[in-house]
């Protein structure tokens, strides 16, 4: 499952996820620039945001490596909010 | 060189993050409270739809998308200055804390901006919810970004003094985390207030 | 104790006990006027019981404060205090101001008292908690400036430590936020929104920092555990307080008048003020499990601990249980608020300072580590007959107050106060009961100063 080379943890594989980040902020943009609206829309933007602050949780602060309990605070931070907002905007439309 | 330690910044596994185990849980407070407001912000906003529909149509895209580019480059710099310094290289991984903190002033000014805007037309915490959710929390936030700067110039300083080497570096990797928890709230902040409706 | 000029804590921790057990008597008589309303009419009348009840509490616990300070900083810094002499003056003024301003409350009527001290000069009276006349205002900053200076000499010329540095920024917080009581605006709001910043923005901010302060300290040196430790979680729990703490001034701006956005910042962030109650729970028995030996004055340990769950317990969950606007907006001001009040003051400010007399008396008085097994023995009575006691007040208030909200605001047809009151006879006289053994606890607190002091001091030995 872990991979000790370049590709996966290695600077390289941080650079990938930069870009890859800066990529979905900007899909993200295109969806408010064009006025895109109601749920599936939102809950999908939404589910970039979790995908990114997942991706900067594994890769930035680098807890890919990390095992047992520290592994998993960001990830479950991301999920219980996320559920929230998305029920928030469930029971809105 | 081999496969093993070309692993810049990432060489094995271990049972705790990288950093100080304090910062740790000072993060996850951090992340709780912002995890409260985001929910609370979707709530209200459920008894409030047009209104948050409305006046969310009154933001600057534009501008959340650069502080969005900023912080994730901002962030980026700082995992290159993490890198710099488990090679030992000092002055490398000043310069990467160095334009990571540049990249936080560009949001602070892009930010203000936004305020300025905001403050000219009048309009204050008692506007609306949608303008008190949108100033609070973008607020509360910026101020995570002024205390992040100050950790990380912090680092960079003492890194400057050779305070720092590749086998001692935790304090690059504590101020690291926090910068990385600023970015992380931020990219959920945007979607949420800027874009979803 | 290492060095001769901690001594001057000596008189600073008799006083406060003095005031503690006035601060109970008052209490007792305040109980019974709940039950029996003309108890003691005209002589101490409710108004003036409750504000000897409060302003007793407040004086002893600063008091204790100090002694607390007087202790520890010398002993941090590693250095003699600056001026012994100087600390000793300030407690005869302090407590002659104190016992004045009490003298002066029972023996003439409050207008009276503000006439006589030239309220009208400046007038600051006649707010809760801060009822004292300006001249005891006055003194008050006089002689926390003379305290702080005195401390900060010491400060500068030793060793800085982070319990130093959290205590004064505590104290300095505590000193600053104080001035406000001297800004009384006309305008009510205005008036009542900086009235918390003293009376909040201590108990909830700053005294956090003194209490934290205190137990780490006091851990370090029952423990044994790492100083490094012990400090980062001393940073993180006062970085905790201050974020939740600070904003979360906004709970009580709910229904005084300020704009609508309290209700959301109040509630917020104050709901996240038991976190930092909580990580001291865990930072105080993690600390204990990790020790590194058993140190003989192991009620003074039972304190530290029990101090960390109280005040989690009274300023955490009670408080959380009426912080968010919807709910306080049933709750405000009924009895809900008397328990969470009585529970987080014992908890959270009465034990920590108990805890420092605990460790430090026996030491004062020429033990080497701790008082003997009969005067421990003793004391450890007292502290569960005084935590259960102050328990199951918090508990009667509790469904006094529950029962309160729900006759006068929650039913159809409301009954008015005084109606709604009649119903709650039982639990007031429950709370009363429970007061009583309060007082047995405390009465059995100071006798472990004396009973046994004769008596060879407890070794690890006997304890394990």
């Amino acid at each position: 499952m872990f991979m000790y080379g370049k590709h996966i943890l290695g600077i390289r594989a941080c650079t990938w996820v930069y870009f890859f980040l800066l990529v979905l902020s900007f899909i993200t943009y295109l969806v408010g620039q064009l006025g895109l609206g109601g749920l599936e829309v939102s809950l999908l933007v939404l589910f970039f945001a979790l995908m990114k602050g997942h991706l900067v949780g594994l890769y930035f602060m680098g807890l890919v490596r990390v095992k047992g309990f520290w592994h998993w605070p960001v990830s479950i931070w991301l999920i219980i909010p996320g559920v929230l907002i998305s029920i928030a905007f469930y029971l809105a439309n | 060189m081999t496969a093993t330690t070309a692993t810049i910044g990432c060489s094995s596994q271990s049972k705790y993050p990288s950093g100080d185990l304090a910062i740790w849980v000072f993060i996850l407070a951090e992340l709780l409270v912002f995890g409260i407001f985001f929910a609370v912000y979707a709530f209200a906003r459920m008894n409030n739809v047009e209104l948050f529909n409305e006046f969310q149509q009154h933001l600057d895209l534009n501008a959340a998308l650069i502080n969005t580019w900023a912080l994730i480059t901002s962030s980026y710099f700082v995992v290159r200055a993490v890198a710099a310094i488990k090679e030992g290289n000092s002055q490398l991984c000043v310069r990467w804390l160095l334009a990571a903190i540049a990249m936080g002033a560009v949001f602070l000014v892009v930010k203000s901006g936004e305020y300025a805007h905001h403050f000219g037309q009048g309009i204050n915490l008692s506007t609306n919810s949608f303008y008190m959710f949108y100033l609070s929390l973008t607020f509360f936030h910026f101020m995570h970004v002024i205390m992040g700067m100050v950790i990380l110039a912090a680092v960079a300083i003492k890194a400057h003094q050779g305070g720092y080497s590749a086998s001692d570096n935790t304090g690059v990797h504590t101020g690291a985390s926090y910068w990385h928890m600023v970015d992380l709230v931020w990219l959920i902040l945007f979607p949420l207030v800027y874009v979803m409706r | 104790m290492q060095y001769q000029s901690q001594k001057v804590a000596i008189p600073y921790f008799v006083g406060a006990i003095v005031l503690f057990v006035a601060q109970i008597l008052f209490g007792l008589i305040m109980g019974l006027q709940y039950v029996m309303g003309d108890f003691l009419f005209p002589e101490i009348p409710f108004n003036v019981a409750r504000m000897v009840h409060t302003n007793a509490l407040i004086v002893w616990l600063l008091m204790g404060f100090m002694g607390a300070a007087y202790y520890l900083v010398p002993e941090e810094a590693e250095t003699e205090l600056h001026s012994p002499f100087l600390a000793k003056l300030m407690f005869w003024v302090f407590f002659a101001a104190a016992g004045l301003t009490v003298a002066g409350y029972l023996l003439v009527p409050y207008s009276t008292l503000a006439d006589i001290t030239g309220n009208e000069l400046l007038p600051t009276m006649g707010r809760e908690f801060l009822e004292q006349p300006t001249i005891t205002k006055i003194g008050i900053v006089v002689v926390a400036l003379a305290f702080l200076y005195n401390l900060g000499m010491t400060i500068l010329r030793g060793r800085k430590t982070a319990i130093n540095l959290v205590l004064m920024i505590g104290l300095v917080g505590l000193a600053v936020l104080f001035l406000f009581s001297f800004y009384n605006p006309t305008n009510l709001v205005l008036d009542k929104f900086f009235w918390w910043w003293v009376v909040h923005l201590w108990v909830e901010g700053v005294w956090e920092l003194i209490l934290g302060s205190i137990l780490a300290f006091v851990l370090i040196k029952v423990t044994g555990v790492d100083r490094e430790i012990i400090e980062k979680w001393l940073y993180i729990i006062i970085a905790m307080a201050f974020i939740s703490g600070i904003i979360g001034t906004g709970h009580h701006f709910f229904w005084i008048g300020t704009p609508e956005y309290w209700q959301w910042w109040g509630s917020i962030f104050s709901a996240l003020e038991p976190i930092p109650f909580f990580m001291m729970t865990i930072f105080a028995f993690s600390m204990v499990k990790q020790r590194r030996r058993n140190h003989p004055n192991r009620v003074a340990t039972l304190w530290a601990l029990g101090a960390s769950v109280m005040a989690f317990l009274g300023a955490g969950v009670w408080g959380f249980m009426h912080t968010l606007s919807p709910v306080n907006y049933y709750t405000h001001g009924s009895q809900l608020t008397a328990a969470h009040g009585h529970m987080a003051f014992y908890g959270a400010y009465v034990m920590i300072v108990l805890t420092i007399i605990s460790y430090a008396m026996p030491l004062l008085r020429g033990r080497t580590a701790a008082n003997s097994e009969r005067q421990q023995t003793l004391e450890i009575w007292s502290f569960w007959l005084m935590t259960i006691a102050m328990t199951l007040i918090t508990l009667f208030l509790t469904a006094a107050g529950i029962l309160q909200v729900w006759l006068q605001r929650v039913l159809d047809s409301p009954l008015p106060f005084m109606a709604a009151q009649d119903q709650l006879t039982v639990f007031y006289w429950m709370r009363e009961f429970a007061g009583v053994m309060f007082l047995i606890g405390l009465l059995l607190y100071i006798a472990s100063f004396f009973v046994g002091d004769k008596e060879p001091e407890a070794s690890v030995k006997t304890i394990a």
